[in-house]
């Protein structure tokens, strides 16, 4: 096993030991907390609606950043991507009527994720400006600008929060069944066709050929013909694009209406989702139920008196042990150091 | 900008030495921060995780000050955790070749959930006054430390190996030089910088409170990157971002008249231009060439 070295399991260990004694200085016992966790979240109906509710988005975030990790870019922009898609996403459902708004709203989002991405791959393509810091810019830059938007010409007047109005129900996306334990949202099907669709182009078709072989080596991409530029330009506004979707579902499906720091800080979930998933786009689907999952659990854990910080500290361990495993740095395989 | 200042003495009584000197606190962390990232990327070691140092200084240094009530013991203790977070990159990015983002990104993820558990689970603790020193000897020590950087880089030989081993790991590896080592060396000093930055910002505010770094580990890797990576330019973008932040926090509330521009404008400003000079002439060959490489 190439992967399986002392210092990964050594590392493996060290993580356990920091998430046990995080729950320790939190004043929980390890095995009561599990038992919370699988009475409350795991084993009922309410807890799995509410997982499947936190995955949507995950899925999508964590879709986004595939898709751009796979032309080797670290889409750390998710987050601002999203709430950009989010907002023109909210406008239009509550200025749009009836027959088209619910499509529009979506394709809004859409739209909005792709422009916000579009020159992060425009500065990486011509500048060479990584796209770590710009996406980090961008993130910062759309919420602020997004909150001043939905505290100013988008505040809903008859509310005390920076928020825009609620939707109106004829904009809601609904649920598969409002009865029984299908009382899910529809916006779960269109996220895990996204993931699947993703597979698909990536795995199947040409461009999705192109953007792999520029992952892998953009230099030797180029000398096979490929415009390595264009690639990257259109792969990061793709990416953006998904995140955008997750916004506009985000909007229509769960909150109803856009605020003031609208995302409780996706953007590492997304990074996360996306790395554990491996190399194949149907691993987004059980990373994200895992991050979904561990996010449900949490906040069932506070309920009783545990912090939230908790799921910060698992969700990191749970990363770097991940990629100390997987992501190593390549070009040092085989050389003397 | 004179027109500016003269509108804020004679409308609002505010005395350029209000301005020079809530600049002076609003910048000396960041100034400090992004020198602290200086070492770090000049050895060729990214970054991102300055954010995440930043705050879990900031926590000791407030949580250890008011328990031992002794300022010493407080701010080792925050520069301490930001050393130790710091060889914990070090350890990732280089003796487990985990990609320097995922790393940094962990590592900020670590920080905000360990900062938050201990200020949840201390919340007695964490409303008694931390022991502090006096906050001008930071502002000092951001100017000092940016002057000790200049020399170093400019005039001696542990200066130039950063400088070699940022630029071409593998060239100064045949020139006898170990990447490894001097890397070491460079993140226990971006240690020790963003643990007084983290420390000002405790003693700034008085008391820790969870996400009170609120980006600002972002905002100085953005002066760094406008400085382009060199100590003096770099010192002088965060002394912008200092003061566009704190004319904003003055300016908070006040009727200006046509001047009135929305706070979130001048919160967006050290990112917009930022992200208008990579777009323009200083995106290109301004980053040390071995930046990410093992």
């Amino acid at each position: 096993m190439r992967f399986l070295g002392w210092r990964q399991i050594l590392l493996a260990l060290a993580g356990f030991g920091l998430i046990v004694a995080a729950l320790l200085i939190a004043g929980a016992v390890p095995a009561e907390a599990i038992q919370t966790v699988v009475e409350r979240a795991l084993t009922r109906p309410a807890g799995w609606r509410n997982i499947i509710k936190e995955a949507t988005p995950l899925l999508l975030l964590g879709c986004s950043v595939f898709i751009a990790l796979k032309v080797g870019l670290f889409n750390i922009g998710a987050d601002g991507q999203f709430v950009i898609g989010a907002v023109c996403s909210a406008v239009v459902a509550l200025n749009v009527p009836a027959p088209i708004n619910i499509p529009l709203a979506i394709l809004a989002g859409i739209v909005g994720g792709c422009l916000w991405a579009y020159p992060v791959g425009l500065i990486k393509a011509y500048r060479g400006g990584h796209e770590v810091i710009t996406t980090i810019m961008l993130n910062n830059i759309a919420g602020f600008l997004t909150f001043y938007l939905v505290s100013g010409v988008l505040k809903d007047p008859k509310s005390q929060q920076p928020s825009t109005a609620y939707i109106s129900d004829l904009s809601k996306l609904p649920n598969i069944l409002e009865n029984g334990p299908l009382r899910i949202n529809f916006a779960i099907i269109i996220a895990i066709l996204v993931v699947i669709a993703t597979w698909f182009f990536l795995k199947k078709t040409t461009v999705g050929y192109e953007i792999a072989a520029t992952g892998e080596n953009p230099n030797v991409a180029k000398f096979s013909g490929i415009n390595v530029n264009r690639i990257m330009i259109r792969t990061m506004t793709a990416s953006g694009g998904v995140a955008g979707l997750a916004g506009a579902l985000q909007v229509l499906a769960y909150e109803h209406r856009f605020y003031g720091n609208f995302s409780p800080g996706y953007g590492f979930d997304a990074l996360g989702v996306a790395l554990l998933a491996g190399g194949n786009p149907l691993g987004i689907l059980a990373s994200g139920t895992l991050f979904a999952t561990i996010a449900e659990s949490t906040n069932v854990l506070s309920r009783t008196g545990v912090p939230k910080g908790l799921s910060f500290i698992l969700l990191g361990v749970l990363v770097i042990v991940f990629a100390a495993f997987r992501y190593r740095k390549e070009a040092n395989r085989g050389s003397d150091s | 900008m004179d027109q500016i200042l003269n509108l804020l003495a004679s409308t609002s009584g505010i005395s350029i030495t209000t301005l020079l000197l809530s600049t002076l606190a609003y910048s000396s962390p960041l100034i400090l921060c992004a020198l602290g990232g200086l070492f770090s990327e000049r050895s060729g070691v990214i970054n991102i995780g300055l954010e995440g140092k930043m705050l879990a200084a900031a926590c000791a240094t407030a949580f250890v000050g008011a328990a031992s009530q002794n300022p010493v013991v407080g701010l080792s203790a925050g520069i301490g955790i930001a050393i130790l977070l710091s060889l914990l990159h070090w350890i990732l990015t280089q003796v487990y070749q985990i990609d320097h983002i995922i790393s940094g990104m962990g590592i900020n993820a670590l920080a905000l959930g360990g900062t938050s558990l201990v200020s949840k689970t201390f919340v007695e603790l964490g409303g008694k006054d931390a022991a502090i020193f006096p906050r001008e000897l930071y502002y000092l020590a951001a100017w000092v430390a940016a002057a000790a950087i200049w020399y170093l880089f400019r005039s001696t030989r542990p200066g130039l190996r950063i400088f070699a081993v940022g630029n071409d790991p593998d060239k100064s590896r045949q020139m006898g030089l170990k990447p490894l080592g001097i890397r070491l060396q460079s993140l226990v000093m971006t240690g020790v910088l963003t643990g007084l930055a983290g420390a000002l910002i405790a003693t700034n505010a008085g008391r820790f409170s969870d996400e009170m770094t609120s980006g600002r580990g972002y905002i100085a890797l953005a002066a760094l990157i406008l400085g382009g990576w060199k100590p003096w330019p770099t010192l002088l973008a965060a002394l912008a971002f200092g003061f566009f932040g704190s004319l904003q926090l003055i300016l908070q509330g006040r009727d200006l008249g046509g001047l009135a521009v929305p706070g979130e404008f001048w919160q967006a400003l050290p990112y917009l231009i930022t992200l208008i000079a990579l777009a323009g002439m200083l995106g290109r060959n301004r980053a040390p060439a071995g930046l990410g490489q093992p």
